[in-house]
């Protein structure tokens, strides 16, 4: 039997609340501080005891994210999947079962390894059973599949950090665990892992942490929010860090509001933003639906806000905890009437944080409302990373009247005159006595005064629709890249990122033909993409959805003659992107138009 | 020199004269009770002697929320959204400390589609003004009856109203609000001393003017007509109010018995009593009053309650002393070396 090293898929089924995300987050560690490429995917139940969750853990030495195809190693816990869990393993699979539950092994295709895993951690401590049990389990990985037990008692004392009783028992539970394994099973597997060179000073985070701190370090002033998940935890990663950051004198030199709904959060921003300072706010797809009265009073009456969707499976409630990018139309053209918003969508953890703080100076420059687009797979996994780079550019306030000086050096001042010809009015701040306007929501002439003239609300909107087009090339330009033949390309955004280069490795093994990708780092679309789109034969629209949104946006923006070679392959069933699923359907699709 | 005497402007405590605090013509009914309330707004502004670039001006929709064109021409405001203008106004409050926030707002604005963010803006004690220009109607939408609406009330076109209306004074106090007073928009006297106290005080002041519909609700069956409000009121006490700038002990003590409240900013209340004494620290005593007057179809006037101790959510956040909005990059982007410290603890 030939070995697999480093190259395989470990699902393990748990109960959420048992604590078994300590656990799995100690083997994803272990295995990252041995030098193993791997990357971990916490599928939950919006639910807080005792409903099924699945942790996947992928060891790749190409290094893919993705989930994998197929589940390698299963180990089970929990009795409420355990049948259908079994029924999915492909022949051959390794379990690794909990005896103790009560529940049947009935499939002789696959190779069992049984644990008392219940019974050596009442063993241990009768009354924290429940939660040890689960540190059994990768006790048992770490001896099955050869992790070094410093490294993985390192990782339980992070895990832990600083709890002495909790380290010491917890490393106890592993290495029974692993004696367990090592007395009493025999190996029938090919799967190992081996230790790679180590980087050193790399760490894991989420997403939704990495745009807190992007945030911080964007000088946010007020931050309003309402607790929804996937979201909750960039607020709160705001919360958590800001004390230490942002103390001035001993005194705080920000605001941090709980609002009593998305409507009252967003009404904060736009308070903050009209005032002068950076505000923001952090929600799901269900809020940014609550929001859209605010995002179109900030697009009309030009009011700097920053809103952060950190995306998750709609419509309407849908499936809180599963991940989806279906909310991109609804930030792109958010709100009743006219509208058009720039939107960042970050693809990796250092975009969170470089997003994060760059959202702020857009906001400021175009003076318009501003999104952050993240989704529940970027924002709540723990992604491995080294470094966040400082911001390479001092704060940019945008044009900001501070003083009569600076208003007589303007050529016939108005709050929405455009005195410069890029679309961008400047404004003046409340409390600064300079040219004081009451911002309305209503139909406003270039001083801001109340007007239904058709004249005037034709050149206003026209004026809007310039400001919003010239901000395309002054966002984050695509990241493409380009294979010499020019032949395929895909387009994908977001999270997609942390699979398309297995997508991309998968389409080149079907078709034989090399893929040129190109990533969307922002709405509107900068002009490298139609440029991209020229330069290939025929260009595969990729996103996580049903209804095609960026293609349809793409569809809808460019000229007739590019529009025959633009096709969308657009799926989503609320998991993170499997590689293969996606590049099936785009080969497909290539099929289907002959290319 | 020939020609007319020239007439002196008369200028306030900060030498700046009324047309400072004037704002646009009113495009309201001609009478409407809420023109009343906008000339009492200029005067309290002008009398107390606040910069009028100092004072922000913030609204909903509604009629009510269209009267900040017509006042403080030299205030920025903002006109919000519909219910919302409590939100805004306290994103806009945390950020900049430094200014008098004066909120305008109706009884659709406040009782209605508002009412969540109305009793929010309350519970968290925003350092602002907040006048409900109540009408018992929906003006702009053509006179829909709204939850401030009295039972037994009839507008001009339409039924009775039958169903319980929401008194937003009783609402406040139960929610613990700082300052709740009732007024009538035809009150001049009562109703500045009342605003000009309230811009004194630091915290939510909820003044809930009485403001006729002279198009829609100003009919003798109606509850909320000039008519039968002036013939229906109960007054609590006479309001009074003695700026911080003006000698306390130059001013007349009344005959009466009464009672001085010391104002957040110096300033004084002096409530004269009329028959009996309202204890304005004693929120049953204010329920009961407004019961008592409900329960004989009278409009009670005055200040209903006040708690000068409570902490405004600014004094709670524990704010720099510098507005945030003033502060600069310098303070705001943490240093290189603060972001080595993050990474080094992500590290573990």
């Amino acid at each position: 039997m030939d070995r697999i090293v480093n190259d395989f898929t470990i699902n393990i089924a748990t109960a959420n609340g048992t604590g078994s995300q300590s656990a799995n987050l100690i083997l994803l560690q272990t295995l990252f501080d041995m030098g193993i490429p791997v990357s971990g995917k916490n599928l939950f139940p919006s639910n807080i005891s005792g409903l099924p969750t699945w942790y996947i853990v992928r060891l790749s030495e190409h290094g893919y994210q993705a989930p994998g195809d197929r589940t390698h190693i299963q180990v089970l816990v929990n009795p409420a999947t355990w049948e259908e869990d079994l029924a999915s393993l492909e022949p051959g699979s390794v379990v690794i079962w909990n005896m103790d539950s009560k529940m049947a092994m009935e499939r002789e295709d696959v190779i069992s390894y049984p644990v008392p895993m219940t019974k050596i951690a009442r063993g241990l401590n009768p009354k924290l059973a429940r939660m040890i049990a689960n540190v059994v389990y990768v006790g048992v990985l770490a001896e099955l599949l050869g992790m070094d037990q410093d490294v993985l008692e390192a990782a339980i004392a992070k895990q832990f950090g600083g709890k002495e009783k909790a380290i010491e028992l917890n490393s106890e539970a592993a290495r029974l665990g692993r004696a367990y394994c090592a007395e009493e099973l025999t190996k029938s597997d090919p799967y190992a892992v081996e230790a790679r060179d180590v980087e050193e000073g790399g760490f894991f985070i989420e997403g939704n942490e990495a745009t807190a701190l992007g945030s911080i370090f964007g000088g946010v002033q007020m931050l309003s929010w309402y607790p929804i998940t996937p979201s909750s935890s960039l607020a709160e990663g705001i919360i958590a860090w800001l004390p230490e950051l942002r103390t001035h004198e001993g005194k705080a030199t920000y605001a941090v509001l709980q609002a009593e709904d998305e409507l009252a959060a967003a009404g904060m921003v736009l308070g903050a933003g009209w005032a002068g300072a950076r505000g923001m706010t952090a929600t799901s797809g269900p809020g940014i639906s609550l929001m859209q009265e605010f995002i179109g009073l900030a697009y009309f009456a030009e009011v700097p806000s920053v809103f952060w969707d950190v995306n998750r499976v709609g419509p309407s409630t849908g499936l809180p905890t599963r991940t989806q990018q279906g909310d991109l139309t609804m930030l792109y053209e958010g709100s009743h009437g006219d509208t058009q918003h720039i939107v960042f969508i970050p693809g990796t953890v250092e975009e969170c944080f470089e997003f994060g703080w760059r959202v702020f100076d857009a906001a400021e420059r175009f003076q318009t409302p501003v999104f952050g687009f993240s989704d529940l797979d970027l924002g709540m996994n723990k992604w491995a990373m080294r470094e966040f780079e400082y911001p390479s550019e001092p704060m940019d306030r945008g044009k900001v009247v501070l003083t009569k000086e600076q208003m007589d050096s303007i050529d016939n001042y108005g709050r929405y005159r455009d005195v410069d010809g890029d679309g961008i009015p400047y404004r003046t701040l409340p409390g600064s006595g300079l040219d004081p306007i009451l911002y309305r929501g209503t139909g406003h002439d270039e001083d801001g005064t109340y007007s239904e003239k058709p004249d005037v609300y034709y050149k206003l909107m026209q004026r809007l629709k310039r400001k919003i087009d010239g901000a395309r090339d002054k966002l984050p330009a695509p990241v493409v890249r380009e294979e010499e033949e020019q032949d395929i390309g895909v387009i994908f955004y977001g999270s997609m990122e942390n699979t398309i280069e297995e997508i991309d490795d998968i389409l080149e093994e079907m078709s034989g033909k090399k893929v040129s990708t190109l990533r969307v780092r922002a709405l509107p679309l900068h002009s490298d993409v139609q440029a991209f789109v020229e330069n290939h034969n025929n260009v595969i629209i990729l996103e996580i959805n049903r209804d095609a949104q960026l293609y349809g946006i793409m569809r809808k923006e460019y000229p007739n003659h590019l529009l025959n070679k633009m096709h969308s392959v657009a799926y989503s069933d609320g998991m993170p992107p499997r590689a293969r699923l996606y590049a099936e359907r785009i080969m497909e699709v290539l099929k289907e138009v002959g290319a | 020199m020939s020609g007319k005497p020239v007439r002196a402007v008369k200028l306030n405590v900060i030498n700046e004269p009324k047309d400072s605090y004037t704002g646009g013509k009113s495009s309201l009914c001609p009478g409407c009770g809420h023109d009343q309330i906008s000339s009492v707004i200029v005067n309290a502004a002008w009398d107390n002697g606040i910069e009028p670039h100092r004072i922000a001006k913030m609204s909903g929709i509604g009629c009510s929320s269209k009267t900040p064109a017509y006042y403080l021409g030299q205030s920025h405001g903002f006109n919000t959204v519909h219910g919302r203008m409590p939100s805004v106004t306290t994103g806009a409050n945390v950020v900049n400390t430094g200014l008098t926030y004066l909120g305008v707002s109706g009884d659709g604005d406040s009782a209605s589609i508002g009412i969540g963010q109305l009793i929010h803006a309350i519970r968290r004690n925003v350092d602002m003004v907040y006048i409900v220009e109540n009408n018992g109607v929906y003006g702009l939408t053509k006179g829909q009856y709204s939850a401030t609406a009295d039972i037994g009330s009839k507008k001009k076109k339409g039924a009775v109203n039958e169903t319980q209306p929401i008194d937003l004074c009783a609402m406040a106090i139960n929610l613990g609000c700082s300052f709740v007073a009732r007024s009538f928009s035809g009150s001049k006297k009562q109703l500045t001393a009342i605003i000009k106290a309230a811009m004194s005080h630091k915290g939510f002041a909820l003044i809930d003017v009485i403001s006729p519909c002279v198009t829609f609700n100003n009919n003798d069956e109606s509850l909320r007509s000039y008519g039968y409000v002036k013939d229906n009121s109960a007054e609590l006490h006479s309001v009074g109010y003695i700026p911080h700038f003006s000698p306390l002990e130059q001013v007349e003590v009344p005959a009466g018995s009464y009672r001085d409240i010391t104002l957040h900013d110096g300033s004084t209340m002096r409530l004269e009593t009329i028959s009996e004494d309202h204890d304005i620290s004693d929120a049953v005593a204010a329920l009961g009053a407004l019961h008592k007057a409900d329960a004989e179809r009278k409009h009670v006037m005055g200040l209903l309650y006040f708690d000068g101790d409570k902490p405004s959510l600014d004094t709670e956040l524990d704010l720099h002393d510098t507005p945030i909005v003033e502060m600069g990059e310098d303070i705001l982007r943490p240093s290189p070396e603060k972001l080595d410290k993050v990474i080094s603890a992500l590290r573990g």
